[in-house]
C-alpha cells in the first residue's frame, strides 16, 4: 500500500469548443500523502477546477475530455474504472466540496434528505435510518438537528457550506476535495468553515486536496502547497518550503502581490501581464511571457519539475545556473 | 540580482489590442451567427418567396374569373397536371387561390404583429420603467385582455363590426399587444436593475440617454424573437377564425376559409381540405425556424 | 397557503367584474333588438313597448349592468334568443364535454411531450434532438383544426377505424383529443427541453453525481423535479390555447362543448348567450389559473414559502 491517496501523473485535459481547443490542463503531476492536506494554488483560469473534477472522472464531457495520464486513488486507477465502479467511488472514498453553496444544493429537496441520499447510496441501510444518521451529520457540522426538513433557501451561506461539507463527509471518504470552499463566504464565516473542515479532517485520519487562491488560508491548513499556472504544476513542496524559500518567479510574483501590513505605504508590485489564452499557449514556458527572469532558452522548452531539495520541486530552467536564485531569497 | 537575463518582450495590453481580439459588433456577430443557421435561412428565402408571390398574384390572376368566379367544366377537378392542388366545388383552381391567398395571411399577421408590438412596447416599457402605479394600472388591464382567449376577443369585435378584415386586425393585434407589453415590461425591468444602468447615470447621462443607448438596445432580443413568433401565431389565429366564421368572409381566398369550405366536400374533394391547411403549416414553420434561429443568434449562452 | 388562495379568490371578484363590464358593454354595441326576436311580427308598437318595460330594456346601462352581475351569482343570465333555454343552465349542461376534452389532451400532451423532451436535452445535438425538435417544429407550426381534418381523411374517411362526429361514446374523444392534445405536446416539448438543458447545466447536478448516484437518479430525482417547475408554468400559461384548440376541434368533430357553443351562437347572432357564454369562460380560465398556480407552489418549495408568508 503506497504512502500516496492520491497520485496524478501526466495528466492531460481538453475542452474542444467551437472557438477552438482550450488546453485546460498540461501535463500534471503531483501526489496527496496519507492524512496529509495539499493546497493547489493558482489564478482563476489555472486548470484547478478541472483538476479536482478529473479525480471524480467528472469533466463535463462534451466539451471536455481527459485526453492522457493516470489518476491513481488508493491504489485504484481512477480513469479505467466502469461507471459502477465510480458511482460506489464517488462519496465514499473521496468526496467534493464546491465552490458556490448557494447552487451547488438542490433547491427543491430538503437538506436531510440530501444529507441521507448520500448515506442511502453507499450503506445498505432503511431511509429511515438514514435520516436518522443525517441529522447526526448536522450536528456534527454545527446545525441543529431539527433543521432537516429545511430547504437550502431558508439558510444562509455559512450554514449551506456547512451542509455541503456535511454531505461530502456521511460516507467517510478517505480523500476530500475542497474547491475554493470559503471564497463565497464572509470573512468571519470562512474562519468558522474552515476551523470546522480542519477539525473533522484531524479527527477522521482524512486527507484532502484544497483548491484556493487565497495564500492566507493555505498557511493556515495545509502541510503540503502545490502552485498550478497554465495547467501545470510549476512549484510543489511542503508548506515551509514553498513559502520560506520559494523558487518559482510566479510564486515569488503570487507573494509579492499581496499587500505587506508591516511596510505599508510601498507600492504593490503586480504580475506584469495577463495569464495566457488557454488556446493559445505560447511554446516553451507558459510564464515566460511574464517573467523578469525569463531567457531566450525560456521561449524554447517546456521545463519539467526539478528536485531543489526535501520535498522541494519547482518546474524553471533558470535553475540550470546553480547560482540562480530569485530577488525575493537574496534579500533574505 | 541576476540581472544578466533579457528581459523578453510582452505585449501591451491596450483597448486596441483587446478590440482586435473580437473585433466584430454585437449585430454583427449576431448576422454571423444567424448565417450558419441552414434552417433560419431555409425559413428566410421561403418567406421572401412568399412575400413575392403574394404580390405578384395580382397582377397574374384575375380576381373575379379565377379567384372567385365560378367555373363549372372545373368543378372536384383532381390534382393533375393543369391543376396542380385540384380544383374546388366552384372550380376554382386551388393553386391560384392559394397564391392570391398568400396576401391576406401575410398582411394580416405582419400588420397585427407590428400594430400590437407598437402599442405593447410603449405600453410595457412605461410600466416596466416607471414602476408604482403605472405599472400597476397598465398590468392589471393587461391581465384582463391576456386571460380572455383571442377566440373571445374577436368573436366580440366581430359581433360589433361585423366580419371584415379590419376587425380580424383589430382583435388579433389586442393579443399580439398583450403578449409584447408583458415581455417588454420584463425586459425593461431587469435591464433597469443592472449596475450598467446606475453606473450610465453616474456617469451623468441625462434619463433619455439612458433609456436610448443603454436600456433599449438591450431589451431588443426577446422583442425581436417574439415578432417572428407572433406572426406565426397570428396567422394561425387569423385562419383558425376565419375557419370558425369570425374572421375572414367566404368568397375571399383566406387560406383558412378556404378550408371551412373544404370541410363540407372532404369526401368528394379532399384535396380542398389538404392544400390551404399545408400552406399555412410551411409558412408558419418557415417564421418558427426564422425565430428560433434568431434567438440561438441572439443569445448563444442560450443553445449551449 | 390557505390564506394566500383565499385572497387570491377575492381579488378575483374585481377582474370577473371589469372583465363582464367590458364583454357587456362590448356586447352591448351590437345592436339587435331582442323584442323582435320574442314579439311576433304583427306586434303593435305598445305590446313592443310594454314588453321592453318589463324586460328592463330602457333603464340605464349601468342599471342593467348591476342587474346582470346579480344574475351571475344566482345563476340566471338570461335566455337564448335561439332556444329559448337559459344561459346558465346550457353552459353547466355543455362544460363537463368540454372539460373532458380538455382534460384528455393535456393528458395526452403531457405523457408525449415530457419523456420526449427529456430524451432530447440528454442526446443534445445528435440526430435524436434534431428528430424530435423537427417533429415538434412541425407540431406547433400546424393549425390544429387541419390536424383534425387530415385525422378525419386518415383514420375515418380512409382506415375507417375512429368515427368523425358525435359524442356517444369514448371513441369519438379520441380523434378531438388528440387534435388539440398534439399541438399542446409539441409546445411542452419544446419547453422540457429547454428546461432540462438548463437544469442539467446546474451546480446541484454535479454535487449529486459527486455523490456516487447513479445517472438516471441524478436526471430523475435531481434534474426533473427542479425541471418541472417552469414546465407546469408553460402548461399553465396555454390553457387560453387549450380553450381555443378545444372550440376549434369541437368545431371540426361536432362535440357539443361550450366552444361550439359560442361559434354556434355569434353565428346565429344569439346575444345572450354569447356574452354569458364568454364571461362564464373567464372565470372558469381563472380559476384554472389559479389550481395551476397552487400546483406550482407545490413543486417550487421556495414559492411555498413565499405564499404562506404573506398569506
Amino acid at each position: 500500500m503506497s504512502d500516496n491517496i492520491l497520485e496524478i501523473k501526466d495528466l492531460v485535459v481538453h475542452f474542444e469548443t467551437e472557438d477552438g481547443c482550450v488546453r485546460a490542463i498540461n501535463g500534471l503531476n503531483f501526489a496527496i500523502g496519507r492524512e496529509k492536506t495539499l493546497g493547489l494554488v493558482g489564478e482563476t483560469g489555472a486548470g484547478k477546477t478541472t483538476t479536482a473534477l478529473s479525480v471524480l472522472n467528472l469533466v463535463p464531457n462534451p466539451p471536455g475530455k481527459i485526453k492522457s495520464g493516470t489518476i491513481t486513488l488508493d491504489g485504484k486507477d481512477v480513469l479505467t474504472m466502469s461507471d459502477k465502479e465510480l458511482e460506489e467511488m464517488r462519496g465514499n472514498d473521496v468526496a467534493m466540496i464546491f465552490q458556490d453553496p448557494m447552487t451547488a444544493l438542490n433547491p427543491v429537496m430538503t437538506v436531510g434528505d440530501q444529507i441521507a441520499e448520500s448515506i442511502e447510496l453507499h450503506q445498505h441501510i432503511t431511509p429511515k435510518e438514514a435520516f436518522e444518521k443525517a441529522k447526526e451529520m448536522l450536528k456534527m457540522v454545527g446545525i441543529a438537528e431539527s433543521r432537516a426538513y429545511d430547504y437550502p433557501h431558508q439558510f444562509s451561506g455559512g450554514m449551506r457550506q456547512r451542509v455541503v461539507v456535511a454531505i461530502a463527509l456521511a460516507c467517510e471518504p478517505k480523500l476530500l476535495l475542497a474547491d475554493e470552499p470559503t471564497t463565497a463566504l464572509d470573512v468571519t464565516i470562512q474562519a468558522q468553515v474552515l476551523d470546522l473542515m480542519k477539525d473533522l479532517i484531524d479527527r477522521r485520519h482524512m486527507s484532502m486536496l484544497l483548491i484556493t487562491h487565497d495564500l492566507g488560508v493555505v498557511a493556515e491548513v495545509c502541510d503540503d502547497v502545490a502552485v498550478m499556472y497554465a495547467g501545470k504544476i510549476v512549484e510543489i513542496g511542503s508548506a515551509d518550503e514553498v513559502f520560506n524559500s520559494t523558487r518559482h518567479p510566479y510564486t515569488e510574483g503570487l507573494f509579492d502581490s499581496l499587500p505587506n501590513l508591516r511596510e505599508r505605504g510601498e507600492e504593490l508590485i503586480p504580475i506584469k501581464g495577463l495569464m495566457p489564452d488557454p488556446m493559445n499557449l505560447p511554446e516553451g514556458c507558459a510564464f515566460a511571457p511574464r517573467c523578469p527572469y525569463a531567457t531566450e532558452a525560456c521561449t524554447k522548452q517546456v521545463p519539467e519539475l526539478r528536485h531543489v531539495g526535501g520535498t522541494h520541486y519547482v518546474a524553471c530552467d533558470a535553475y540550470h545556473d546553480p547560482n540562480f536564485c530569485l530577488r525575493r531569497n537574496s534579500n533574505g | 540580482m541576476s540581472k544578466n537575463v533579457e528581459h523578453v518582450n510582452e505585449p501591451e495590453v491596450t483597448a486596441e489590442n483587446l478590440k482586435q481580439f473580437k473585433g466584430r459588433s454585437m449585430a454583427q456577430e449576431t448576422v454571423r451567427r444567424l448565417m450558419k443557421n441552414k434552417g433560419a435561412i431555409v425559413g428566410m428565402i421561403f418567406l421572401i418567396c412568399l412575400v413575392i408571390i403574394a404580390v405578384v398574384s395580382g397582377f397574374i390572376f384575375d380576381y373575379d374569373t379565377q379567384i372567385i368566379g365560378l367555373n363549372p367544366t372545373e368543378i372536384y377537378a383532381k390534382p393533375g397536371l393543369a391543376h396542380p392542388f385540384g380544383c374546388d366545388n366552384m372550380g376554382r383552381d386551388i393553386l391560384a387561390r392559394i397564391m392570391y391567398g398568400a396576401r391576406y395571411s401575410l398582411t394580416i399577421g405582419i400588420g397585427s404583429v407590428l400594430i400590437g408590438l407598437c402599442i405593447g412596447l410603449i405600453l410595457g416599457s412605461l410600466a416596466g420603467f416607471y414602476g408604482g402605479f403605472i405599472d400597476n394600472l397598465v398590468m392589471r388591464a393587461n391581465d384582463i385582455l391576456y386571460s380572455i382567449p383571442n377566440i373571445m376577443i374577436a368573436v366580440v369585435v366581430v359581433s360589433i363590426f361585423g366580419t371584415s378584415v379590419a376587425s380580424l386586425l383589430l382583435s388579433l393585434c389586442v393579443t399580439a399587444a398583450t403578449s409584447f407589453a408583458r415581455i417588454s415590461r420584463a425586459a425593461v425591468m431587469q435591464v433597469r436593475g443592472q449596475e450598467f444602468v446606475e453606473s450610465a447615470y453616474a456617469m451623468g447621462l441625462p434619463t433619455w440617454k439612458v433609456i436610448l443607448r443603454h436600456i433599449i438596445p438591450n431589451c431588443l432580443s426577446p422583442i425581436i424573437v417574439q415578432v417572428t413568433l407572433a406572426v406565426g401565431n397570428n396567422i394561425i389565429a387569423a385562419s383558425s377564425l376565419s375557419f370558425l366564421g369570425v374572421g375572414i368572409p367566404v368568397p375571399i381566398p383566406e387560406w383558412g376559409a378556404m378550408l371551412s369550405d373544404g370541410r363540407t366536400y372532404i369526401r368528394s374533394a379532399p384535396w380542398m381540405c389538404v392544400f390551404p391547411g399545408l400552406a399555412i403549416m410551411v409558412t408558419v414553420l418557415a417564421l418558427n425556424l426564422m425565430g428560433d434561429g434568431l434567438r440561438d443568434a441572439l443569445d448563444p449562452k442560450l443553445k449551449k | 397557503m390557505i390564506r394566500y388562495i383565499l385572497k387570491r379568490l377575492v381579488l378575483m371578484i374585481p377582474t370577473i367584474l371589469l372583465t363582464s363590464l367590458l364583454i357587456f358593454w362590448a356586447m352591448s354595441l351590437t345592436g339587435g333588438d331582442p323584442v323582435q326576436t320574442i314579439l311576433p311580427e304583427n306586434a303593435t308598437v305598445e305590446q313592443q313597448e310594454a314588453l321592453r318595460e318589463e324586460m328592463g330594456l330602457n333603464d340605464p346601462f349601468f342599471v342593467q349592468y348591476f342587474r346582470y352581475v346579480g344574475g351571475i351569482v344566482t345563476g340566471n343570465m338570461g335566455t337564448s334568443y335561439v332556444t329559448g333555454l337559459d344561459v346558465f343552465d346550457t353552459f353547466m349542461h355543455r362544460l363537463p364535454m368540454t372539460l373532458a376534452l380538455g382534460g384528455t389532451a393535456v393528458i395526452i400532451s403531457v405523457l408525449i411531450s415530457i419523456p420526449l423532451g427529456i430524451w432530447t436535452a440528454l442526446n443534445q445535438n445528435t440526430w435524436k434532438d434534431t428528430l424530435g425538435m423537427v417533429l415538434a417544429l412541425f407540431g406547433v407550426s400546424m393549425p390544429n383544426f387541419w390536424l383534425g381534418l387530415m385525422l378525419i381523411l386518415i383514420f375515418s374517411l380512409g382506415l375507417g377505424w375512429l368515427p368523425s362526429g358525435g359524442s356517444d361514446g369514448i371513441q369519438y374523444l379520441i380523434l378531438p383529443a388528440l387534435t388539440v392534445g398534439l399541438g399542446l405536446a409539441a409546445l411542452i416539448t419544446r419547453t422540457t427541453r429547454s428546461s432540462m438543458l438548463d437544469v442539467i447545466r446546474q451546480d446541484y447536478m454535479t454535487t449529486a453525481k459527486a455523490k456516487g448516484a447513479s445517472f438516471k437518479r441524478v436526471i430523475y430525482r435531481h434534474g426533473l423535479r427542479n425541471a418541472m417547475i417552469p414546465i407546469v408554468t408553460a402548461i399553465g400559461m396555454q390553457f387560453s390555447l387549450v380553450m381555443t384548440g378545444s372550440a376549434l376541434a369541437e368545431t371540426v368533430f361536432s362535440w357539443p362543448g361550450i366552444g361550439l357553443l359560442v361559434v354556434n351562437s355569434i353565428n346565429k347572432r344569439d346575444t345572450p348567450t354569447v356574452t354569458g357564454s364568454i364571461i362564464l369562460c373567464c372565470i372558469l380560465m381563472a380559476l384554472i389559473n389559479l389550481i395551476v398556480d397552487i400546483v406550482y407552489a407545490y413543486c417550487d418549495p421556495r414559492i411555498k414559502a413565499q405564499y404562506s408568508r404573506k398569506g
